[in-house]
């Protein structure tokens, strides 16, 4: 998640690549407990973020979004 | 000599040293996201490694003949359902930068006897497909990898066809930022 893009930002890039009717779908808070169910989050990681992240955050560290486009024109270049 | 202002290439591998050191699995990730029926059928390895962030499948509009992209297939779970949604007459592209995953979705394909699943050894920021070939670009928690999510997205729109759509769940954060001991911690990179 350290390179997770606000969804503001999300939605912006996919508008500057050629992408229009840009709509987000679906929202999914996902906290600790979340994380804690994928093996790529470490013991460690998840031992600094219940330690560093405020109480009243951990159940809303990310929101899983879901995203839609479609591709209208000509993406810019890359 | 040439410079990596961004870090890319630690990012990159980083990503792929998590992926790759992933052993165990269970059913917890695919429980949470997807139906009893949904998953009614899926190969047991990529229903035990599911590790995306949502079910976007269930807004990505695939019709029976399409041509999918599935951008990071990781174990294959998304690719598989892809591939029962355009059926015989479509098919999927499973594109992946790491070889065991590429592996582990043909594999779960063959168990599922699916054959219009074709894996593609590839990085998302440079996909290896021509312009205009694909009907549907789905990703599930993989841009987030990526430590140049515009190009990403510009690759996608590439290969899609015109009036072609891109449904991704992803990974996204608040205004608010997390703590930097949380940011640079070299997991959460990849988690």
């Amino acid at each position: 998640m350290a390179g997770a893009l606000t969804e503001r930002d999300f939605v912006k890039k996919l508008e500057r690549a050629g992408f229009v009717d840009v709509e987000v779908l679906e929202r999914t808070p996902m906290g600790i407990d979340d994380c804690a169910l994928y093996p790529l989050f470490t013991e460690e990681l998840l031992a600094t973020m219940r330690q560093l992240i405020p109480r009243d955050r951990l159940d809303r560290i990310a929101v899983s979004a879901i995203i839609r486009g479609r591709r209208s024109q000509a993406p810019f270049p890359g | 000599m040439s410079r990596d202002l961004l870090h890319q290439d630690e990012i990159r591998a980083l990503v792929r040293e998590a992926y790759e050191s992933i052993t165990s699995g269970s059913r917890a990730v695919a429980e949470k996201l997807y139906s009893r029926d949904e998953l009614r059928g899926v190969p047991a390895l990529a229903l035990e490694h599911a590790l995306g962030v949502g079910n976007h499948l269930r807004y990505a509009r695939i019709e029976p003949g399409d041509t999918v992209l599935d951008l990071g297939c990781g174990f294959g779970i998304d690719s598989i359902l892809a591939a029962r949604a355009t059926g015989p007459t479509g098919r999927v592209f499973a594109l992946d930068f790491l070889p065991e995953m590429l592996e582990r979705t043909a594999a779960a394909a063959d168990e599922g006897g699916l054959d219009n699943i074709e894996t593609i050894e590839g990085e998302m920021e440079a996909i290896p497909l021509p312009d205009a070939s694909v009907d549907r670009v789905i990703s599930n928690g993989v841009v987030n990898l990526s430590p140049r999510k515009a190009r990403v997205l510009a690759e996608c729109a590439r290969v899609l066809r015109l009036g072609g759509e891109l449904c991704v769940a992803d990974l996204t954060v608040e205004e608010e930022e997390l703590p930097p001991e949380v940011l640079t911690h070299p997991a959460a990179w990849a988690g």
